[in-house]
């Protein structure tokens, strides 16, 4: 069974508005079990050693004090680990991590050199003091601006694109805006540090792992090990937090396998705060050049956004900086291009809206100072270029789009039209009073997802599947769905998630897994309604279930929804859109930015469930504070030992959003259900951070005169 | 973390008789040392991080230093008394200066756990300090040179500093006492003695490997603050609106009578490698007429020798601003 548009979202009371969280009183109350509380009593512990160079090689790694130290059982190193095989070595752009130990090179500051495995976290603690290493030096290249930097042109993101000819659409403009923009590389920092246990049953592997990719860290366990797929078994039921940092088979999962291998008992690996800077990816910095030229009408005639982001030495990271640009404006004329450069840096990855959250602000800070250069609003500005069909696709009609609805309903929201556009225009006492806006157009993302939905005999439900709840409400919407479809209570509805052993989804990531999940399990219960013989869009409820059940335990049923093909659906599947308005305070001597309001208006279809929606939005603008205002992590970059080291890998000195830093942020959705599939939903899980830095910024340039192209947007910038 | 012994001692000759080093004086503490502890929000940081790594440690959180008293228009603070306990006394309450430099520190958690001795004397946030991975540090290890003089030095200090230390004293209160006159009671083998808060610490540009001039042996047993007959503030600037150390501070007492500047005192904070008394500004300013360009003139003329590396260069110029907009603030004046 695959995906087909069909009918439009059920309007009944379980959709919209929606239910408390089914996990809430589980997670207030402590009683949820997180992967790491999963592993097995009698685990030994595991702990890592990261180099402290940053780049060479390994000549020696003596382990003989910490062997002799309390506790301890063993230490791994490249000298006696196991082998492995990478996963997905072969793939141009999507290799899995590198495991650990498999040579002796050192490629970044921090990457692993040896696992001391004890009884307890305390002994293994002190003996990993007591590993010395020696190293054979090599000079790093660590700065982005580095001409040594090995700099790959060639489309390495997938992210390059031309349209038109740019040149003859500068030449048709009556302004051209040229600007540079940086952003400051970001670290995910979950909560909750990243643990793996595995334990080994002859040649199954069983493993307990922090991942918002279940199925896909199975499948590079299979891989890297040789074993087949349905003799590993990885569960992780809970996230105490990921915003992409959960990704990918990160090396720690690895060294957790391999210790439990070579002990023959199971290991648990728990990183440290300082490693969930370097070990589980990163946000990187961006240098960016945006060239927009536009009438004196304020129609866009040529758009130019090209930019630079690094990458590690022997990793890759699709990071597409140009997405929103492609598609966010109706531009003949465009160039988009996204170049990297191989640093000595810890692999980057995704963090929360990965490409488009450094992106946006480039382009929509750009687009302000194009505004203000010709005397336009800045909302007019976007609505005269907005993009009626995909002119990234083909032109084809967008499967939803509320971005003119979102534009509309932000400004009177935050009341756009009684400010002053005048820049410095607005004071109070020592605090010049500023607003700012910024569209957003978050790219589509889906992957196929498998789902079970079982009737039992009482005619209560059960759904499985191997996707796992980031902390979002995947458990919540699935319920939702199911209690919708069927005709149940909500609490007649069990869903069980986070098991590679069930039903293969894809990752709690990409803004997709809602979308993918959701129409899966709406194909499920149309699948089992059938086999049960039963109207499919009847909603039977509890007894017509039970009673056809019969005297079966229970009746299944499973359904994949793919991905759609655009060209046949004669649509183009649409992201989120969204609007984000910002007023700030800056002080007038000090520089200090204080966000007094931040309106997020967002079209993200039919919303399955507005209290998770919400909390989606209001999250991803917390994080939007941070990355406008805050967020940095800052690698030494001078030469000599310390080049390449993080120097603030520490909750107290990389500075995320506190309560203090966040009004009470103002959430609305618009739009209505999505064409392109049968639920009606779009992913809400990054819009909200897109656009915030952005609107922030040109919110301080409106309250100052002072234009800041650089992230975080710090009081030293604006003395 | 490395294996140390952990004792409590509940009265403070045995605390002190413990103690047989110059352990709280000294930047580093080795397996040789017994070291105090009492909230221990600095001293735990550092033995996680593998910078300080004392054989022992002598518990002195319950020792009979939790009064807080008002003798003579003094206020006598007991030096285990929490910082959130001393915030929320009546008599610190109408004291600005002292009250918002206590509340605006740290978070509510950090606040009921610390302790006002152990806030006097805790430790440098400098990032090259507390990871001992890096090799340069004269604090750690006197002559290897300075890592944060080349590396990322945005929190670093400007006063009182030079090429061979920049790490800041990242405390707020012990800005605000200095200020205030402030004075410690020491207790040691040698017998007690008191200092005033400013003499208390010792500058990195005098000796980085010395934090302050607590002898073998010695602690604070409580902190003396003479209640101003003055007008005072406490201005924190930083990034984020809280849970943050300072980029720049100020901590004014200022007494204006007929327009002129009776009494000042002044205490800078995110600046110095001690809590830093802005004694040339004072000088500028006491017994003249207040006035917004007087303010200026002081604040220029205490910043003007200001030490600065690439990642500092905007410190003085924020200390200054900040400096005006608090003593504005205090004085109400506005021309």
């Amino acid at each position: 069974m695959t995906t087909t548009p069909t009918a439009p979202a059920s309007t009944t009371p379980v959709i919209g508005a929606g239910i408390t969280r089914v996990d809430g009183p589980l997670k207030v109350t402590g009683a949820v079990s997180y992967a790491d509380d999963l592993a097995p009593r009698d685990a030994l512990v595991g702990v890592l050693v990261g180099a402290t160079i940053t780049s060479g090689t390994v000549t020696l790694v003596d382990a003989s004090d910490a062997l002799a130290a309390p506790g301890v059982v063993a230490v791994l190193s490249h000298h006696d680990a196991p082998s492995v095989v990478r996963p997905n070595e072969a793939s141009a752009d999507d290799r899995a991590p590198r495991p650990p130990f498999q040579d002796p090179v050192v490629r970044f500051r921090g990457d692993y050199v040896a696992l001391v495995v004890a009884q307890t976290r305390e002994e293994a603690e002190h003996a990993a003091t007591l590993v010395h290493v020696s190293y054979d030096v090599d000079e790093p290249v660590v700065d982005i601006n580095d001409p040594r930097a090995p700099r790959e042109t060639d489309d390495p993101a997938g992210a390059d694109s031309v349209r038109g000819d740019l040149a003859r659409g500068l030449a048709e403009a009556d302004v051209v805006i040229e600007a540079d923009f940086v952003t400051g590389d970001n670290t995910n920092n979950p909560l909750g540090l990243f643990a793996a246990c595995a334990e080994w049953d002859g040649e199954a592997l069983h493993m307990w792992a922090t991942t918002q990719w279940p199925s896909n860290v199975a499948d590079c366990l299979a891989e890297a090990w040789g074993i087949p797929r349905e003799d590993v078994r990885v569960e992780c039921p809970y996230l105490g937090g990921g915003f992409g940092s959960g990704l990918r088979p990160w090396p720690y999962i690895h060294a957790a396998a391999m210790a439990a291998r070579t002990v023959g008992r199971p290991v648990r690996v728990v990183l440290s705060r300082p490693q969930m800077f370097t070990g589980v990816g990163h946000r990187p910095e961006t240098v960016q050049h945006v060239r927009l030229g536009a009438r004196r009408d304020g129609t866009l005639t040529a758009v130019e956004h090209t930019a630079t982001i690094p990458v590690a030495v022997d990793d890759d990271n699709p990071e597409n900086v140009v997405s929103g640009t492609r598609q966010g404006y109706a531009v003949e004329h465009l160039r988009a291009d996204v170049d990297q450069v191989r640093l000595h840096v810890s692999p980057p990855g995704s963090m929360r809206a990965p490409g488009e959250a450094q992106g946006n602000f480039a382009l929509e800070t750009a687009l302000d100072e194009l505004a203000v250069e010709l005397g336009i609003d800045p909302v007019e500005l976007r609505m005269r270029n907005e993009a009626v069909t995909n002119p990234d696709q083909g032109d084809l009609p967008w499967s939803s789009k509320a971005l003119d609805e979102c534009l509309r309903r932000g400004a009177e929201l935050i009341g756009w039209d009684e400010r002053d556009p005048a820049p410095r225009s607005m004071r109070e006492g020592d605090q010049l009073v500023g607003y700012g806006m910024a569209a957003v157009s978050f790219f589509y993302f889906q992957q196929p997802c498998t789902v079970r939905v079982v009737v039992r005999r009482d005619g209560t439900a059960a759904v499985h599947c191997a996707a796992m709840d980031i902390g979002t409400g995947t458990y919540t919407i699935v319920t939702q769905v199911v209690a919708d479809r069927l005709g149940l209570e909500v609490g007649d509805v069990e869903v069980v998630l986070g098991d590679s052993s069930l039903p293969p989804s894809p990752p709690a990531g990409g803004s997709g897994l809602a979308t993918a999940i959701s129409n899966a399990t709406a194909l499920a219960v149309a699948q089992v309604l059938d086999d049960l013989g039963l109207d499919p869009r009847a909603a039977p409820g509890r007894d017509a279930l039970a009673g056809a059940v019969g005297g079966r335990d229970d009746v299944s049923a499973e359904a994949t929804a793919d991905q759609p093909d655009p060209d046949q659906l004669g649509m183009s599947p649409s992201g989120a859109f969204g609007a984000k308005f910002a007023k700030v305070r800056v002080d007038a001597d000090l520089g200090l930015v204080r966000v007094e309001r931040l309106v997020s208006v967002i079209d993200c279809g039919q919303v399955l469930n507005e209290r998770t929606a919400r909390s989606q939005v209001v999250g991803g603008t917390v994080g939007g504070i941070g990355h406008a205002l805050l967020e940095h992590t800052v690698t030494d970059l001078h030469a000599g030992p310390q080049t390449g080291r993080i120097t603030n890998a520490h909750l107290a000195d990389y500075l995320m959003a506190v309560n203090a830093d966040v009004p009470d942020l103002e959430v609305e959705f618009v739009g209505g259900p999505d064409r392109l599939n049968p639920v009606g939903v779009k992913g809400v899980g990054e819009v909200g951070l897109c656009g915030v830095a952005a609107a922030i910024g040109n919110a301080v340039f409106h309250a100052t005169g002072r234009r800041v192209r650089r992230l975080p947007i710090t009081p030293d910038l604006l003395l | 973390m490395h294996p140390f012994t952990y004792t409590r001692v509940d009265d403070v000759a045995a605390a002190s008789a413990a103690v047989t080093t110059d352990v709280v004086a000294r930047a580093v503490q080795t397996p040789d040392d017994v070291a105090f502890i009492a909230g221990g929000t600095t001293q735990l940081d550092l033995m996680r991080d593998g910078v300080w790594s004392p054989g022992s440690l002598v518990d002195i959180s319950r020792l009979p230093l939790t009064d807080v008293q008002v003798h003579d228009g003094v206020l006598v603070v007991g030096a285990t008394v929490t910082m959130a306990a001393l915030a929320r006394h009546a008599a610190v309450r109408d004291v600005a200066v002292l009250r918002d430099s206590l509340l605006l520190a740290a978070s509510p958690q950090l606040r009921e756990m610390a302790t006002i001795g152990g806030n006097v004397l805790q430790r440098t946030r400098c990032r090259y300090f507390r990871d001992p991975t890096v090799t340069q540090c004269n604090k750690r290890e006197p002559g290897s040179g300075c890592a944060a003089i080349e590396g990322t030095a945005r929190t670093h200090a400007v006063l009182g500093v030079d090429a061979g230390c920049i790490a800041v004293h990242a405390s707020d209160l012990a800005v605000a006492l200095v200020a205030l006159d402030a004075r410690v009671r020491l207790s040691g083998p040698g017998g007690t003695r008191t200092l005033p808060v400013a003499e208390l610490h010792v500058r990195a540009d005098q000796d980085p490997s010395r934090d302050n001039v607590l002898a073998a042996g010695e602690l604070i047993t409580h902190l003396e603050v003479p209640l101003p007959e003055a007008r005072s503030g406490y201005l924190k600037v930083r990034d984020r609106a809280s849970y943050e150390f300072a980029l720049t501070s100020a901590a004014v007492v200022a007494r204006v009578e007929d327009g002129v500047l009776e009494h000042i005192a002044i205490g800078l904070g995110g600046v110095g490698s001690v809590p830093w008394r802005a004694t040339r500004a004072e000088a500028v300013l006491r017994g003249q007429r207040a006035s917004l360009a007087l303010f200026e003139e002081a604040a220029t003329a205490e910043l003007a020798d200001a030490f600065t590396v690439p990642g500092t260069d905007f410190k003085p110029e924020l200390a200054r601003r900040t400096l005006v907009r608090q003593l504005r603030d205090v004085t109400e004046v506005t021309a």
